[in-house]
């Protein structure tokens, strides 16, 4: 039989050892955050990436139709369209520290949330109207060019690639992200809602 | 910028002094040392956050005790944990078989504190940690008188429970 003292004995005994110092706790917390800040400006490259090549292809080579050009300044201004409004969201959640502003932080949060949600559905659909309307206009002159096999093989693969990125790529991206922003706002809340 | 060097200089006080304790609390709770380490964090991004508020009306201490033990019961309470919170007790049992040889008596105090209801687990480990009656009861919200009867019983209780699990 033990009595209570033994008890609070065995409890002081036992040493506990923290593994996170204070430096490295502030850093935890900044980390989450700049996951979804790193995830926003690769987006951006990603979407600079693409313009710059499209851009090149668009320079380097010689078209003859007026419909070419025409595409192509559809599509480099879907692009460039997307690549600002991912620009503004990204300098939402970019601006403040949620170490330094928690509820200002936690407010951009929210507001970037709902526009990634805005982008992901109708946003996305007329980026992809866009995008499909610029390729319909380029390929009339660069299709001309290429054999049957070549031209059914374009088509079916440029189809193929928006159809799998408006469905299958877009529902998972929209799903993951959005239960990461929905955490880290559920987690900062939790946080916030004490004082 | 001298500011911000001297609230992280503070800070860095702060979390040397009090982590050690914060930590035995929050693993006290929850018996698991990940989301001790997960609440003990929470806790203190919390105090770093409103560190300009706190008003020196108590001691830093119960201030933090206080963070940590709002922290601990939202924490659980959060539905997405409700699951990991399940898992306390396998989290214990294993613990049992890992210290079996090192020191079972310790991972069976651990199981008898899980036992408890929230709110006793918390109170029994800042009263383990020797922490005065009227800070535990600043911390708590309860009244000083309230708190010795309270305490009496959970203490009647671990007790129980400890000498019921060992003869098993």
């Amino acid at each position: 039989m033990q009595a209570f003292d033994q008890i609070q004995e065995l409890w002081q005994k036992h040493q506990v050892e923290v593994k996170v110092s204070a430096d490295e706790m502030l850093q935890q917390a900044k980390k989450e955050v700049n996951g979804i800040k790193l995830r926003s400006a690769l987006n951006i490259i990603g979407m600079l990436f693409s313009f710059l090549a499209i851009l090149l292809v668009w320079v380097f080579y010689e078209y003859q139709s007026l419909t070419t050009h025409f595409g192509f300044a559809i599509v480099l201004c879907a692009i460039s369209i997307s690549t600002l409004i991912l620009i503004r969201d990204h300098r939402l959640i970019a601006k403040n520290d949620y170490t330094v502003y928690p509820h200002q932080y936690l407010q951009n949060l929210k507001t970037y949330q709902l526009n990634r949600y805005n982008l992901y559905n109708y946003m996305y659909w007329l980026y992809t109207i866009a995008l499909s309307l610029g390729f319909i206009l380029t390929f009339m002159e660069i299709l001309s060019k290429l054999s049957n096999t070549q031209r059914i093989l374009a088509v079916s693969l440029t189809f193929l690639w928006i159809l799998f990125c408006s469905t299958i790529l877009r529902k998972a991206v929209m799903k993951r992200e959005k239960e990461r922003i929905a955490l880290l706002i559920e987690k900062f809340e939790r946080i916030s809602s004490q004082f | 910028m001298r500011l911000m060097e001297q609230k992280d200089k503070l800070f860095k006080e702060i979390f040397d002094s009090n982590s050690k304790k914060i930590f035995h609390l929050c693993y006290g709770y929850t018996g698991d040392t990940d989301a001790a380490n997960d609440l003990l964090q929470e806790t203190f991004l919390k105090v770093w956050q409103n560190l300009d508020k706190f008003r020196n009306k108590s001691l830093i201490s119960t201030w933090i005790y206080r963070i940590a033990v709002n922290t601990c019961l939202t924490y659980l309470r959060s539905e997405k944990r409700q699951a990991k919170d399940e898992l306390t007790d396998n989290i214990i049992e294993n613990k049992i078989e890992e210290f079996s040889e090192k020191n079972e008596q310790i991972a069976l105090l651990y199981t008898c504190i899980s036992k408890l209801e929230e709110n006793d687990r918390l109170i029994i480990t800042m009263f383990l940690d020797e922490l005065p009656y009227h800070e535990i009861a600043d911390i708590s919200g309860i009244s000083e008188g309230n708190l010795r009867v309270k305490i009496h019983r959970i203490k009647q209780k671990l007790t129980e429970l400890y000498n019921q699990y060992a003869s098993v």
